[in-house]
């Protein structure tokens, strides 16, 4: 028994090891296989246009306040911090075109996706998680109509299309967060500030913010949909399903706007 | 609340648009003006007159017979420009971006849209000079050097005018 229990010690880390790996492998299989049949059912007739709309709406819609607030502040922020960073080597004036840069470039479209992984990606995991406690999506199945169809279709197809325009709000109000703070606190001229930021910001700066979002959109309403069709355990899974899909969301946005940006960055040359 | 975050990112949006003038470009007229050193200029650089801006330059080109850079100028339909103008590449600081500073001339028939100015100046080549003026090159360097003039300076063009 003893030497039973010392083998199974020294066994334990790799055991860990191998089973962590296991279910790392297994997992992202499992979203892959997941994402490919929500696509499938998302570009593919017959569509279930109500539901859409209604995703479009909850998603796109009633998420304005909470980005354009994220939003407003961040420019103001950024703008204060480019102004002391710049002020260290006199250069202070080209804070208006920094502040756009970040804006429309990262934080534009990485915090919108951030608010949208805390605001939509936990109300469709939990949507879909009590669905799945209470059976609905069997009983779905049984009345033959498809929940990929039903349910993961519209809410991938909502998020990709509304999180770029989403970005786009968050572009034009954290540069006017960046404006309200540069003319009311730091004494820039309203008109030169606006000029700076329209002459030096390129079509691919704003475009390629887009771009992002609209992966990032993906990644928040696939995330949702996954970790609540895959809850188990009743209502205590459902509340480990929203969890892990707000911090599973946040993590590949991240991970995927380092990607995306060195994709662009090297693209641009 | 999603109506108002949206009517302040549209109020915003039109009041930058208006103020920055990029609403006011369709009725500009194009005119070219070719350089025989184009230097740092790139579209989306100011055109000016008396260093208040009339216009950008919407494309830079290679005209291949020639070997001249070509600048096409979109300038603002209120501005008028005789036809003997000069357009000159100058910078906006030491090192900085460049832009055309346009003088306008005394004739009295103004530049149709689509026409050309003649009378160019290209850019300077600063570390070009700085570098003739203290390392002197070619065989009359010295007396070059010693004269001081600022003509002789650049030993790229003396080759070519030379034959």
């Amino acid at each position: 028994m003893a030497e039973a229990e010392a083998a199974r010690r020294v066994a334990n880390p790799i055991q860990v090891l191998g089973r962590s790996t296991l279910a790392a492998v297994r997992m992202v299989g499992s979203v892959g296989v997941f994402a490919v049949r929500g696509v499938a059912a998302a570009l593919t007739p017959p569509w279930f246009l109500s539901q859409l709309w209604r995703q479009i709406v909850a998603i796109g819609f009633f998420s304005l306040p909470v980005v354009g607030l994220t939003a407003v502040f961040t420019g103001a922020a950024l703008a204060l911090n480019i102004f002391t960073g710049g002020g260290r080597f006199n250069a202070e004036q080209v804070m208006p075109q920094i502040v756009a840069l970040g804006i429309t470039r990262e934080l534009g479209p990485v915090l919108a996706a951030l608010m949208l992984a805390g605001r939509v990606s936990a109300a469709i995991a939990a949507e879909i998680g009590a669905m799945r406690a209470t059976e609905q999506i069997d009983a779905m199945r049984t009345l033959s109509t498809d929940p990929f169809r039903y349910l993961v279709g519209p809410r991938l197809l909502a998020g990709v299309l509304m999180l770029p325009l989403l970005t786009a709000v968050a572009d034009t109000i954290g540069v006017a967060g960046g404006w309200l703070v540069a003319t009311r606190v730091l004494e820039f001229s309203p008109t030169i500030y606006i000029r700076n930021t329209l002459d030096f910001l390129q079509a691919w700066d704003v475009v390629s913010g887009l771009i992002k979002a609209a992966v990032f959109g993906f990644i928040v309403a696939l995330m949702g949909c996954y970790h609540g069709y895959n809850a188990s355990g009743g209502a205590r899974g459902v509340g480990r399903a929203t969890t892990h899909a707000v911090v599973s969301s946040a993590i590949l946005i991240f991970a995927s706007d380092y990607l995306l940006t060195t994709f662009f960055t090297h693209a641009a040359q | 609340m999603g109506v108002v975050v949206l009517a302040l990112a549209a109020g915003f949006l039109t009041y930058s648009l208006s103020v920055g003038g990029v609403a006011t470009k369709r009725g500009n007229y194009e005119i070219s003006a070719k350089f025989g050193e184009a230097g740092s200029l790139a579209p989306g650089a100011a055109v000016s007159v008396a260093g208040v801006k009339v216009g950008t330059v919407s494309q830079v080109t290679l005209e291949p017979k020639t070997y001249l850079a070509v600048a096409k100028l979109s300038i603002d339909p209120t501005v008028k420009l005789p036809a003997d103008s000069t357009a000159k590449i100058t910078s906006d600081g030491l090192l900085g971006g460049a832009h055309i500073a346009i003088a306008p001339g005394a004739a009295l028939d103004d530049l149709k849209p689509g026409g050309e100015i003649e009378n160019t100046q290209g850019a300077v080549d600063i570390f070009g000079l700085i570098g003739s003026v203290i390392r002197p090159q070619g065989g009359a360097s010295s007396d070059a050097a010693a004269s001081s003039t600022p003509a002789p300076a650049n030993p790229a063009t003396q080759p070519a005018e030379s034959y």
